[in-house]
């Protein structure tokens, strides 16, 4: 079954280690955005899907109505698993019961850090009690899968407030979390002025790669001792309370993406949306195609992809075992690291160490 | 032409200052290209000198011009290479002519090279005409700047001319001038023939064509001609002058400038300041001045695929048919496989040809920190010359060493002397001359060795006064120096590529400060890596790269499975630009490193 991803990719700020196509636009470019995509879901033909997820940017921004449009556009009555993004602060009573009357059913926090330095040098304006605030008021409108992200490697992160993240998960008693390493590539602020050693947006309060990946060691174990599971690199979960949604990307269920810098895969292609926001709503007006990629899944880079999407996960990935007689050899390396399992023969999956390295697992099998 | 109607001349300026402008300028006010033809500059005919505002190679204009006494009278520009890695050539372009233009920016004043290659203009005897150019910029100060040519070369200019080539004001007064002042050349038409071949490049068509300057006697068309140096002979095949176009004529007499093409295969054998004579009637004695000019500067040239080798190689043979300066060699590297020392003329010349070799060729190329040429004693008495770290013998068996050093030349306002006098001794540096010119600039002159001048000096003297200081430097023999070969071991090998010759007592400060950079440069790899820092079996200096803890992407988000895929693709990508030593990857920076030591630390 189909998963349905929209894009909102405006933002009220540009957080420092944002390294994606979202940011501030102007008012007038957003609500042309929320134009054409709503024409784009319009005339698309829409798959029968069981999940929605709604990410950004900060979609949290939309108001009720706003998004119950987009909602109706689709012309689905099934929604398993709908979930929406959110930036702590824009939720009110009322906006979270009008989400639960459209049938959203999981909100995700872009918390990133409870503590208000920390989470303030990135760009974040929240405090904690701002989230338990709001993590309420979403459980008493009938919303209660919640998910909150967290990043390791942020400026001014100590293992002290490292730990005290890990308080407020058991405290809220949630059910899933993500946890992300900072990336520093050159498409964030942060990272391009950590690449060039510089000190601006904290950068020089940024933690050693050591504390960064000692904190995400950590967060393993401290997750896995409240009975919150890892089951992708990045996502924990206690039984039965992991993504419906995300879980299609890792495993190549099929998905059709609708805004700016949306993916999708149907089994045979992927293809993929202009990224930035001015564009895709200049073409949408002129009628001009919003792809900007699209490109044949053949047999071989579909088990690549699977190799780099189910390994990220916990029960790692099945392949026909013709299928990865190819990586013969490359598996044997990676296996004789300790980086890899093999715990059948059609099956591999990353160990624990291998996971810290999957960069460069994936790099030695694939490329 | 009548040599008394002959005026040989060339122009003599720093770079910006006008040189090519003032000479579009007197191309175009003679009529000798029409419009159609003229482009702005030009003399620089390759596409890297008219990007840098450089003149590399040298070049020839026959002008004529109807001068107010209504003569009409044979101006020949000589157009001389712009940079001090070229200073021979310089000469010999000066040796070919009776004047020249020294044109100064009348906003920016005398500087470094302009100094330098004025003098060499005075030493050759050539009648010298101030021109102070850009004089309608509100920030032009004739007065200041006429009193710094006085005070700094000695020359009278009470009479300099004020133009601006950009707007061509005063640009005819500069004819006048050269028609004026610069003397007629002397020669015998009916003496033995004597040409000097002040430059030569090859053609695919032509095969290589000389420049000439004609002292003696005439060059025709069939003659037999004989190269003095080389004492071989060829048969004229055609000559005349160039507008820059190649105009074709019958002969060229006493005094008069053009090009001879004569089935000369190679330019090693059409060498700058040889002297072209009479196979018939040779001339008793050569045109003085000759040289033969000998890299001073090396540098391993390696390809980064080493498929490209043969590439290189071509791409090299192809540059040296037009410039026989550039010598290489084969060279092989543990760390960086196979490739080629080269031997420069200096800085420029090196960054010339690594950049022609990258755009023409479309190669992609490390190159190695550049060095010297040393010359060893050996304890048993013999001598061996060596320009690569890697052939420096055992310490035990070194007697002494000689290094080459320079004169190298400043000019400078005041306010940086305090840091610049700091650089002179960091580098080395021994005091020859000390002065103030002209009130607020001071002109220095020290003895610098050439190994510290090929580091960073240019840079860090440029960073210290803000570029304003000019330097000018000059061959002027070799020092006895104690230098000891400075080795760098990654993950307990040697890496041959990074060994560098040092002063025996600043190699442990640089030592550190090399394994400081290579920690900050070399990537974490999965495991724990060793720098060390040696002179011979001592270690100098050490410290460790530890071994990479995560390389994750987080973030698998939305769906974008090409966005990994892309940052895995680069991920290899930035792999394979390093070059891989034993199980390290080095990236390509650290080869360069001993070039920015000390610059942020």
């Amino acid at each position: 079954m189909y998963g349905v991803y929209i894009s909102f990719p405006f933002c009220r700020q540009k957080c420092t280690y944002c390294n994606f196509a979202s940011g501030v636009f102007t008012a007038e470019l957003q609500s042309a955005y929320l134009l054409a995509l709503h024409e784009e879901i319009l005339v698309s033909e829409k798959p029968t899907f069981d999940t929605l997820y709604l990410g950004g940017g900060t979609p949290s921004l939309l108001s009720a109505s706003e998004l119950a449009a987009l909602v109706v556009a689709l012309e689905n009555q099934s929604i398993r698993e709908f979930t929406v993004e959110a930036a702590p602060g824009d939720l009110t009573r009322e906006k979270a019961e009008a989400w639960a009357k459209i049938g959203v059913n999981r909100v995700s926090f872009g918390v990133q850090s409870f503590n208000q330095k920390v989470a303030g040098s990135s760009g974040r304006k929240h405090t904690a009690a701002t989230v338990v605030e709001e993590v309420t008021l979403l459980r008493s409108a009938g919303i209660d899968r919640i998910n909150v992200d967290l990043i390791a490697g942020l400026a001014w992160q100590t293992p002290e407030t490292w730990a005290a993240e890990f308080e407020w998960i058991e405290r809220l008693a949630l059910r899933h979390v993500s946890v992300y390493m900072l990336e520093s590539d050159d498409d964030s602020r942060l990272g391009a002025e950590l690449r060039k050693g510089g000190s601006r947006y904290g950068a020089s309060a940024v933690p050693a790669e050591e504390q960064i990946a000692d904190s995400y060691l950590y967060a393993v174990e401290r997750l896995r001792g409240l009975g919150i599971h890892r089951y992708e690199i990045s996502n924990f979960a206690s039984l039965g309370h992991e993504s419906v949604h995300n879980r299609k990307y890792w495993t190549l269920q099929p998905y059709v993406g609708f805004g700016a810098d949306a993916h999708s895969f149907d089994g045979a292609r992927r293809w993929s949306n202009f990224a930035e926001p001015a564009e895709y709503v200049g073409r949408m007006k002129a009628g001009q195609t919003t792809r900007a990629t699209d490109e044949v899944i053949d047999d071989g880079r579909r088990t690549e992809d699977l190799l780099m999407t189910g390994l990220r996960t916990r029960e790692g990935v099945t392949l026909p075992i013709a299928s990865l007689s190819k990586f013969e050899n490359r598996i044997a390396t990676l296996k004789g690291l300790g980086w890899l399992e093999q715990p059948a023969p059609d099956r591999l999956r990353l160990t624990d160490t291998g996971v810290m390295y999957s960069n460069e697992a994936l790099e030695q099998l694939i490329f | 032409m009548d040599p008394s109607r002959i005026r040989n001349f060339s122009i003599i300026a720093h770079i910006d200052h006008g040189k090519s402008t003032l000479a579009d300028r007197l191309i175009q006010m003679t009529g000798t290209l029409t419009e159609r033809e003229m482009k702005a500059q030009v003399l620089d005919s390759m596409d890297l000198e008219r990007e840098r505002g450089i003149t590399i190679k040298a070049q020839s204009i026959r002008l004529l011009y109807k001068a107010k006494d209504g003569h009409e009278y044979q101006l020949n520009l000589i157009d001389t290479p712009g940079h001090v890695d070229f200073s021979y050539e310089v000469s010999r372009s000066l040796a070919a002519c009776e004047g020249a233009l020294l044109v100064v920016d009348a906003s920016q004043g005398v500087e470094a090279q302009t100094l330098a290659n004025t003098y060499l203009a005075l030493e050759h005897d050539l009648e010298v005409i101030p021109v102070l150019n850009k004089i309608d910029l509100p920030a032009a100060e004739p007065d200041r700047v006429k009193e710094q040519i006085e005070s700094s070369i000695g020359l009278d200019s009470s009479d300099a001319l004020m133009i601006s080539a950009k707007s061509g004001l005063g640009v005819d007064t500069v004819l006048e001038a050269i028609v004026a002042r610069v003397p007629p050349p002397k020669g015998d038409p009916n003496a033995p023939t004597r040409a000097l071949l002040f430059d030569s490049w090859y053609d695919i068509y032509r095969g290589v064509i000389l420049l000439v300057r004609v002292f003696d006697g005439v060059l025709r068309k069939g003659m037999k001609v004989q190269l003095m140096s080389t004492k071989k002979t060829y048969e004229i095949e055609g000559l005349g002058y160039r507008t820059p176009n190649h105009i074709p004529s019958d002969e060229l007499r006493a005094g008069e400038v053009g090009w001879v093409v004569a089935n000369i295969k190679e330019v090693a054998d059409a060498k700058v300041g040889d002297t072209l004579t009479d196979a018939a009637k040779p001339a008793s004695n050569a045109l003085p001045g000759f040289e033969v000019t000998k890299p001073m500067v090396f540098a391993g040239l390696y390809p980064v695929e080493t498929h490209a080798h043969g590439q290189l190689r071509e791409a090299l043979g192809k540059l040296q048919l037009n410039d026989s300066s550039l010598s290489y060699e084969p060279e092989s590297s543990v760390a960086l496989g196979f490739g080629f020392r080269c031997g420069f003329l200096g800085l420029l010349h090196l960054e010339i040809v690594q950049e022609r070799l990258e755009r023409e060729f479309d190669l992609q190329l490390i190159t190695t920190a550049p060095g010297v040429r040393y010359i060893i004693h050996l304890t048993d008495g013999t001598e061996v010359e060596v320009n690569n770290p890697s052939r420096w013998p055992e310490t035990q068996i070194v007697d002494s060493i000689e290094e080459p050093v320079f004169d190298v030349t400043i000019l400078t306002q005041g306010e940086y002397l305090g840091g610049i006098l700091k650089l002179l001794e960091d580098k080395r540096g021994k005091q020859k001359k000390f002065e103030y010119v002209a009130g607020e600039r001071v002109m220095l002159v020290y003895e610098v060795p050439l190994s510290e001048i090929v580091l960073d000096f240019y840079d860090r003297l440029k960073t210290l006064s803000r570029g304003y200081a000019s330097a000018d430097y000059h061959f002027s023999g070799y020092w006895k120096s104690p230098m000891v070969k400075l080795d760098i071991l990654v993950a307990g090998e040697p890496v041959d590529a990074l060994s560098l010759i040092i002063h025996k007592d600043q190699a442990n400060e640089r030592g550190k400060q090399l394994i400081a950079k290579f920690k900050k440069l070399i990537p974490r790899q999965m495991f724990e890596v060793a720098l060390q820092a040696a002179i011979g079996n001592k270690i100098v200096a050490r410290d460790n790269i530890s071994a990479m803890k995560k390389n994750v992407i987080a973030k698998c988000y939305g769906g974008d499975i090409s966005r990994k895929r892309k940052l895995l693709d680069k991920q290899r990508a930035g792999k394979r630009r390093m070059k891989r030593v034993g199980r390290v990857d080095i990236p390509q920076e650290a080869f360069l490193a001993v070039l920015s030591v000390g610059d942020d630390d």
